[in-house]
């Protein structure tokens, strides 16, 4: 399979905090990598330089074979790395079909001057959120009456408009019931079978193993453990997050 | 939205309640600035004058600003008042809007806001009599000898007047001589500018000047302030001025005051005469020339020292 | 609907939605029964007049809000740029050149606020009380504290107190600043990212939407809407005053909260505020027709403020203190 991204000694020092010492990584295409670690072992950090959102200090980012220095998120974006943050992905008071486009509106001209084109961006909001499979309310109601999993859904719509070949997730199922975190299993499942390559950043062992097909474990900066997550448990992913266990 | 509807009704139930029929003459009133204690002592006295005749009378406060000014006289306008007195109102600023209260048909009188060619008649105090007033009562006071310190501003008409005729009232009398003078810059942050101003020429001529001229109240009492920390006594020094409130009156009272007297500026007085001559020009259709030959009605002002100083509260006229 | 528990919700949802408009209708209502001049056509232009400059900076102020920053300059700025304008007509300048000045410097104030509060970090409820307080002194520098009073050239005092075709030229400003604000907000790209930013300022940003820019464009929108507001004030009072809009200062805010308890409610909206300046205009109008004292006409306004307050407090908390950034 082709490395979608490749990650090659990547290092990153807040000052004299070193948060990641120099991990490499490779995530082929259609892979749901699921990256795991304690607090502070680096995951964020991870996610914000995969994001755009910071620069690496040390180290090479590849994307498709190519060396990807993203300036921004906006940059990591339209190379097609879209970012699904915890908190910060939607704005709850506007409708779902605007969050679906946030940032990348359909227009059509009228005497020249481009003009939201509503009706496209509805009808198109629909297609995303069908192709997840998920039960929505009218495009037009506001996100904030959505529940926790059908949030994530419209985030990840978000990513499908941005045609995005790599979508990392920040705690998806972080605050949610049962029964939404099986719903937000199952939207990556979709995205799995579509094709799309996911990293799934998660506290929870169970949701990993559920849907990862890769495990990746980071301690203290460090990778620790890069293993398939096939036959693998939450309790053995438990085991290797705290390190009593070293494979 | 509810809480706001839920009011809109019980106003609707508050106004519908009322005297909605009252048949006398309409009066509206508009105060340029409220809270400021000239403006409203008009206007109050215009409001209760016009009721004590029975009318029905609309007081507004434009809260010192033009736009607001100018959109109460035009409701006033469109209510179908019979006639409007503006308190120290802007006449000029207001041009547009008087001309169509005139063509309207709307009596307007003014109070202390200059001449319209579409108003009736502004009533006034005769500032140049008034400064007389002041200048010979200094001088009076200080026997006709002595040296003085002034406390000018030459940035309005009425406190220019006042000055003049005080130069005027000077030049004719060669035995006091002017020791000093400060000449406060303009209206904004002018009681710092005076306390350092005149913090400085007491300081300068202490013990020298025998009466001190302040070419409006508020500038008096700064004064006063100054040389009682300095431990001058009432006597000692004369202070005269021109306004004439009540706070002034308790100063002309208190003992350990230097407020000597001023020429007091009979605001209430000056309402009536508003209303009196509206209810002459307006209400019994007296032809306007009989009333003031001019378009300014003149009030006479009142000189107030300890000898007729009204008790707490109450007012010289 | 034929539930009735389906029927209640909706109508609470209308109420929700068009209660304010409601309760405009039922002071029109009771303000006609009050006074027989109150609907006469010659009634209600006037308070299309009187409400235009309340409007026109509320609309600044709306997009400023909508952006999550508070713009506490525009009364002192409109009333230096008035000053601006009513100099340099006095002084010979010709009347597009004013007015360009006029415009000009509302919308640099605008800048400077949105440069300020995006680069330089300054709460915007800081920044713009600096800037509203520099554009008082330099006005009062500019006249010494006295007014330009009267005598402007007729053709520009036309801008404010002409008629086209018996409309009151100042409601047709009015109307093309509303509309166009609305057409902004609600049907472009960089209206809705305006929006956005205000709603959500670290998803916008990570959907690639330029916040800075937008923040930035906000206030300087709010500077201009002042500026313009100036040019119109000048000319319909023929004046120009270093104080002469220090009153739309509350009005206009209160004015821009009473509108978002309709249409959008909870959100700044521009069809909201000109519904919020509109009940501000009738209540005034309404109340002097019907012959009640300034004291009851101003405890009307403040509750009518307080009740809109406490609908739409959590924008301005966070457009005053940052809250959910």
């Amino acid at each position: 399979m082709t490395p979608v991204l490749e990650l090659d000694g990547v290092a990153m020092a807040y000052g004299a905090v070193e948060a990641l010492r120099g991990v490499s990584l490779t995530v082929a295409q259609g892979e749901v990598v699921g990256l795991c670690g304690d607090n502070g072992a680096g995951k964020s950090t991870l996610i914000k330089l995969i994001a755009g959102a910071e620069q690496p200090t040390g180290g090479s980012i590849r994307l498709f074979g190519a060396i990807a220095d993203f300036a921004s998120p906006r940059d990591a974006l339209s190379k097609g790395v879209a970012t699904i943050y915890q908190d910060l992905a939607l704005a709850p008071r506007l409708p779902i079909y605007q969050n679906v486009f946030m940032g990348a509106e359909l227009t059509r001209r009228l005497a020249g001057v481009p003009f939201l084109d509503k009706a496209a961006m509805r009808r198109a909001a629909k297609e995303y959120l069908a192709r997840l499979s998920i039960d929505m309310p009218s495009v037009d109601a506001p996100v904030s009456r959505l529940s926790g999993g059908q949030r994530q859904a419209v985030a990840i719509a978000r990513a499908l408009r941005w045609s995005a070949r790599v979508i990392v997730m920040d705690e998806p199922t972080a605050a949610l019931g049962v029964k939404e975190t099986r719903r937000v299993l199952d939207l990556i499942g979709q995205l799995h079978r579509a094709g799309v390559t996911v990293i799934l950043v998660s506290h929870n062992m169970e949701d990993v193993v559920a849907v990862a097909t890769r495990v990746v474990v980071l301690r203290s900066g460090r990778k620790v453990a890069d293993l398939s997550a096939q036959g693998l448990t939450a309790a053995a992913l438990g085991r290797l997050i705290v390190g009593a266990d070293l494979v | 939205m509810r809480k706001v509807l839920g009011l809109a009704v019980a106003m609707a139930a508050t106004l519908l309640a009322q005297d909605a029929g009252a048949q006398g003459f309409k009066l509206g009133v508009i105060a340029f600035q409220m809270s400021s204690e000239t403006h409203a002592r008009v206007a109050n006295a215009v409001e209760a004058a016009g009721k004590a005749r029975g009318w029905d009378v609309t007081l507004l406060n434009s809260r010192g600003s033009m736009p607001e000014h100018a959109a109460q006289l035009d409701n006033l306008v469109q209510s179908g008042v019979g006639g409007i007195v503006l308190a120290m109102g802007k006449t000029v600023e207001l041009d547009a809007q008087l001309a169509a209260a005139k063509a309207k048909g709307i009596s307007v009188v003014t109070v202390m806001s200059g001449t319209s060619p579409h108003t009736l008649l502004d009533v006034a105090v005769d500032d140049f009599a008034a400064g007389a007033k002041m200048a010979t009562y200094l001088l009076n006071r200080m026997n006709y000898r002595g040296s003085v310190l002034l406390q000018r501003y030459e940035g309005n008409v009425s406190t220019r007047a006042r000055g003049k005729v005080l130069d005027a009232v000077l030049s004719e009398n060669k035995a006091v001589t002017v020791l000093d003078a400060h000449v406060m810059a303009r209206p904004q942050g002018w009681r710092e500018d005076v306390k350092a101003g005149m913090e400085a020429l007491t300081l300068k001529h202490q013990g020298k000047f025998q009466g001190i001229w302040a070419s409006f109240d508020g500038q008096a009492f700064i004064i006063d302030d100054i040389l009682r920390e300095k431990g001058v006594k009432k006597g000692d020094v004369a202070l005269v001025s021109i306004d004439g409130g009540q706070e002034t009156f308790k100063r002309i009272r208190d003992p350990n005051s230097l407020m000597t007297a001023s020429v007091a500026i009979p605001f209430e007085v000056m309402g009536s005469r508003a209303v009196e001559a509206m209810e002459a020009i307006a209400v019994k259709k007296t032809a306007k020339e009989k009333i003031v030959a001019g378009p300014v009605l003149m009030v006479d002002t009142v000189l107030v020292d300890g000898s007729n100083v009204p008790a707490d509260g109450k007012w010289p006229w | 609907m034929s539930d009735p528990a389906g029927r209640g919700q909706h109508l609470r949802r209308a109420l929700e939605l068009y209660g304010t408009v409601l309760a405009l209708a039922v002071l029109v209502v009771v303000f006609a029964l009050t006074s027989d001049a109150f609907l006469r056509t010659a009634n209600l232009l006037n308070i299309a007049k009187q409400i235009s400059f309340l409007t026109i900076l509320g609309v600044g102020f709306t997009l400023a809000l909508a952006a999550a920053e508070l713009d506490l300059s525009f009364a002192n700025v409109c009333s230096l740029a008035s000053v601006a304008v009513g100099g340099l007509l006095t002084v010979g300048w010709p009347i597009a050149g004013a007015v360009a000045v006029g415009l000009a410097i509302g919308a640099a104030f605008g800048l400077a606020n949105g440069v300020l509060v995006t680069r330089l970090k300054v709460p915007s409820l800081i920044a713009t009380l600096a800037t509203a307080s520099i554009a008082n002194g330099i006005a009062f520098a500019i006249t010494g504290g006295v007014a330009y009073v009267g005598r402007l050239a007729e053709p520009f005092l036309a801008l404010a107190r002409a008629s086209v075709l018996g409309m009151p030229v100042l409601v047709l400003w009015t109307a093309g600043v509303v509309t166009l604000a609305q057409v902004f907000v609600a049907t472009t790209r960089p209206g809705l990212h305006l929006v956005m930013t205000g709603e959500a300022e670290a998803a916008a940003r990570l959907a690639g939407i330029r916040t800075r820019s937008m923040k930035v464009l906000a206030l300087a929108l709010s500077g201009l809407a002042a500026g313009l507001t100036a040019v119109l004030l000048t000319a319909s009072l023929s004046s120009a005053g270093p104080t002469i809009a220090y009153d739309f200062l509350m009005r206009g805010i209160a004015a821009v909260l009473l509108g978002m308890t309709t249409i959008e409610p909870g959100r700044p909206n521009v069809p909201g505020t000109l519904v919020g300046a509109l009940m501000i205009g009738v209540l005034t109008n309404g109340l002097t027709l019907a012959g009640a004292p300034y004291y009851v006409q101003d405890v009307m306004l403040g509750v009518i403020i307080l009740g809109s307050v406490g609908l739409s407090a959590s924008q301005l908390k966070r457009a005053a203190f940052g809250l959910g950034h």
